[in-house]
């Protein structure tokens, strides 16, 4: 891929990657070749495999290391100044892609933290009871459920963590077997993180394909939909088939005293979100409107009170603490370690700011990749060898961003990385912003919740380990190896089957003389 | 367009070569140039060479009026307008 050339020339087509300063921007030139700018990138890469594939550690903040390891690494390979690569390195974090995709995390974080804390799960479960719904049903409806919550607050590894402590232990004591039920709440945690126009991998996919969010998650309704049809019909079969666990004790005592409807109110703040999002309002708005409305029925409701959605701990000595104690969002505390500021909005927020250094710098050295020349060796190689025709440049696209996928736990890194290349492929053909949006994210949802790396099937696994101390039923026995649950994640194997028959078939392919995405602007 | 149509659209089996009409204006990206003065265009597998697109149009959005289109061979020829945008990565 590499070492062909170590050109300069001004009319290198990726220059237009770069805003304002495409043409007249520095190269950089590498010892070995251009194919050694892909060093940070692929180091990183190698270090996302070993932390999170070998070592199954799921940790943000050590991505963020292997990154930097990555450019500083980089930087000792180039010829001539190294202040050409450092200033590229600004250049890349600065460009719209990074910075408009880490303000919409930020905002859907502090919602889906609102929901979660305001007991919208409770609801689901109190839902779940009245409807009587007995084992072989509990996989479909969990699916079902899953897919609806997660849909809401965006995060498919957040709706894993709740689906596992919550839903998880309700359904065991119903009788459904637990690998079908994991695959179940992996599914619809793959259905929403697809679909949600919150989610962290849809904001992605729409931004880096140059799309509006709105009218991204419209036009993939259709490949999500086929996909969850069919997955729901297998839950329901399985569901027949594949029998529970024995579990002594009153299941149904247990499972009512876990029941609460009125968290179901926040499917009113889910559908203000979704509907001012697809009517084509800017998400930011959509996410404030849905964040003001979870706010205020749950202090309405009594689901939350203003000190848990704001909280601020103050030492004693502090000069106003006292005074305003009175204040609902303030106390005053004993413990130096305890003084701090806390409450949903902060969480939900600070859930994401790992992951907003990680992208900033992976969009960094993607940059020095593109300067360096590396991105363009790739991209000729793929068109010249797999992208011949419109289908074998689908069949691209959905291959390597599913490939990128399974290999790199933290499905939104992934995706970060792979979507110039996306864009590139699909805008050749002249494939629109919508298209190329659903290929890369149907790959990255779908991948980022089946092997046992892989962050959804962590994050739920992570949660489940703490069971057998919150329940005294539930033994260690019961607890699902992450390997046994991957034929199982229907959702996810039917969504990657569908973009391939969609590619062969041209099912949903527009291109841009059919309709051009809305302006990313929106965003 | 409405809400509702945004969910419709698309729910078909898209050729891999669409067909053109004369004296459309339609706006594509630039995959190469042919020579200084023609660009080519890939809409799916269908060929368009835009007179009038040189090497700078390139990966570049640009306004096409068609010209002639040929389905048997979906190739077509069409002029250039203007250029409209860049690619995703541009801002």
């Amino acid at each position: 891929m590499s070492g062909r050339r170590d050109d300069s020339s001004a009319d290198d087509p990726t220059d237009s990657f770069v805003s304002g300063t495409a043409d007249e921007a520095p190269r950089i030139a590498f010892y070995g070749g251009r194919g050694m700018s892909a060093l940070p990138i692929a180091f990183f890469i190698v270090w996302a495999i070993v932390q999170t594939a070998l070592w199954r550690i799921s940790d943000t903040g050590g991505l963020v290391v292997g990154m930097l390891i990555g450019l500083i690494l980089g930087m000792f390979f180039v010829r001539g100044d190294w202040k050409t690569y450092a200033n590229t390195i600004f250049e890349g974090m600065t460009q719209p892609v990074a910075v408009t995709a880490i303000v919409a995390w930020i905002w859907a974080g502090m919602f889906a933290e609102v929901l979660q804390d305001g007991g919208f799960v409770d609801g689901l479960v109190w839902l779940a009871d009245v409807g009587g719904i007995g084992s072989a049903l509990f996989p479909a409806a969990t699916f079902v459920l899953a897919a609806l919550f997660t849909t809401g607050i965006g995060t498919g590894y957040g709706a894993a963590i709740a689906f596992v402590t919550l839903f998880f232990p309700a359904g065991l004591l119903l009788g459904a077997n637990p690998v079908l039920l994991f695959g179940a709440i992996l599914s619809g945690a793959i259905f929403g993180d697809n679909l949600a126009p919150v989610s962290d991998t849809t904001i992605v996919s729409a931004v880096t394909q140059d799309a509006d969010i709105g009218g991204v998650v419209a036009s993939r309704f259709k490949y999500v939909f086929v996909a969850a049809v069919v997955a729901f019909a297998g839950y329901l079969v399985a569901g027949q088939f594949m029998g529970g666990l024995e579990i002594a004790g009153d299941a149904a005592e247990i499972l009512v005293a876990e029941s609460e409807p009125i968290g179901l109110v926040h499917l009113v703040s889910m559908g203000v979100v979704i509907g001012t999002a697809v009517a084509g309002r800017h998400i930011v708005e959509a996410i404030s409107w849905g964040i003001v409305v979870a706010i205020a029925v749950s202090l309405v409701l009594g689901l939350l009170s203003i000190g848990d959605v704001v909280a601020f701990n103050a030492p004693e000595d502090a000069p106003l603490a006292e005074p305003l104690e009175f204040l609902p969002i303030l106390t005053i505390v004993d413990d130096p370690d305890a003084v701090g500021v806390g409450g949903s909005l902060l969480e939900g927020a600070a859930g994401f700011f790992e992951l907003a250094i990680l992208v900033l710098l992976i969009i960094a050295a993607a940059q020095i990749m593109i300067r360096g020349g590396a991105f363009d060796a790739i991209l000729e190689w793929s068109i010249e060898n797999l992208a011949t025709n419109v289908r074998n440049a689908e069949l691209t696209m959905v291959g390597s961003s599913a490939l990128i996928n399974a290999v790199i736990t933290i499905n939104t890194a992934a995706e970060v990385a792979i979507g110039p290349y996306i864009s590139k492929i699909g805008e050749r053909f002249n494939l629109n912003g919508y298209r190329r949006a659903n290929i890369l994210d149907a790959q990255t949802a779908a991948l980022g919740y089946i092997f046992p790396w892989s962050g959804g099937v962590l994050a739920g696994y992570t949660a489940m380990q703490d069971l057998p101390g919150e329940y005294d039923w539930f033994t260690a026995d019961m607890l699902v190896t992450p390997i046994d649950v991957v034929p199982f994640v229907f959702q996810g194997w039917l969504l990657v089957a569908v973009f391939v028959i969609a590619a062969i078939t041209g099912f949903g392919r527009e291109y841009l003389i059919d309709r051009e995405s809305e302006e990313v602007a929106r965003l | 367009m409405s809400i509702l149509m945004k969910y419709l659209k698309g729910w078909r089996f898209r050729s891999s070569t669409p067909s053109l009409t004369e004296g459309d204006e339609i706006n594509v990206f630039v995959a190469e140039s042919e020579d200084r003065d023609t660009g080519l265009a890939y809409i799916g597998d269908t060929e368009l060479r835009i007179d009038g697109a040189g090497p700078e149009t390139v990966e570049k959005r640009v306004r096409v009026r068609v010209t002639e289109f040929d389905a048997s061979d979906a190739t077509g020829r069409g002029e250039f307008l203007e250029v409209v945008g860049g690619s995703s990565y541009t801002g």
